[in-house]
């Protein structure tokens, strides 16, 4: 399986793919991206079976790059890893065709839970 | 902005729910190193003395405020070191740190976005190797704390005339 992890922070895209691999899914193919446009263009031509973004960053925001994705005609499961985990934000990111949103700070045991329900092992 | 509407905001932002942000964002970054407490020092401590890396993120909505970290510049460096699992002394670039250093103040500031009222949309962060200054701040919530021979602070602070912050170093 390849994830596309798409976070303007190197230092969280670092805590992402440790977490990964700490909630036992270490072994997949893991592709690098710094904001939602370059997420997008990787998408695009990777061709991921996850992608992991965060929602606030420069160039292009994570839901931008989402509504973009879908616009493309992908439907690659998209799971926001992100700060800001109101309500409002589920709710948005959920009708633009987000599968889950985890809130940062997260465990390895929340990855496992979460992605497990999009077929992630 | 009045008196009233600064206490009200006090009300609404309790110091133990900051304090429980900050304790859960530091345990699950710092991984192993979590092991050793944030320890809260007294009301009154200086700010961490110089030379230190400061980190500031704005919230500009239904809320207007500001969340405000300072670490000392080797807590920084350990942090740094932390969240890149590498080993402690490990080799790490100044971009590192600006990046980690803004990362933490991101992931606090948007914990506690989400304990003041809303709508409302966090910035990006701001780093800086000095002391970031914001003018006419009232502080809501100032938290000085040790890490082993380390301290930190954090601010979460409104602006005294009810407008937008305005941030500086």
């Amino acid at each position: 399986m390849k994830i596309l992890v798409v976070d303007d922070s190197r230092v969280m895209r670092q805590i992402v793919i440790r977490t990964l691999r700490q909630a036992g899914m270490g072994g997949h193919d893991v592709v690098e991206a710094e904001n939602g446009r370059q997420g997008l263009e990787l998408a695009l031509a990777e061709s991921p079976d996850l992608v992991l973004s965060d929602w606030n960053m420069p160039e292009m925001s994570g839901i931008d790059f989402l509504v973009s994705l879908r616009a493309a005609g992908s439907n690659v499961p998209f799971g926001f890893v992100t700060t800001e985990g109101s309500e409002d934000m589920r709710a948005r990111a959920l009708s633009s065709g987000a599968s889950f949103l985890i809130a940062k700070p997260f465990t390895p045991e929340t990855f496992e839970q979460v992605l497990s329900g999009v077929g992630v092992s | 902005m009045t008196g009233t509407t600064v206490d009200s905001q006090i009300d609404e932002l309790s110091e133990l729910d900051v304090v429980s942000v900050v304790e859960e964002v530091w345990a699950t970054f710092l991984g192993a190193d979590a092991f050793m407490p944030l320890i809260p020092l007294a009301p009154g401590t200086p700010a961490p003395a110089d030379p230190c890396w400061d980190a500031a993120i704005t919230v500009a909505g239904a809320w207007q405020g500001i969340i405000m970290i300072s670490l000392e510049a080797g807590l920084a460096h350990h942090v740094t070191e932390a969240m890149l699992g590498l080993e402690p002394g490990g080799e790490h670039s100044t971009e590192d740190v600006v990046d980690a250093v803004g990362e933490l103040v991101n992931v606090i500031g948007g914990n506690i976005k989400g304990l003041v009222p809303g709508p409302s949309k966090l910035s990006l962060p701001m780093v800086a190797r000095a002391p970031i200054r914001v003018s006419s701040l009232v502080e809501l919530v100032r938290l000085p704390l040790a890490w082993g021979e380390h301290q930190l602070a954090l601010v979460v602070g409104v602006p005294a005339g009810g407008d937008s912050v305005e941030v500086g170093t």
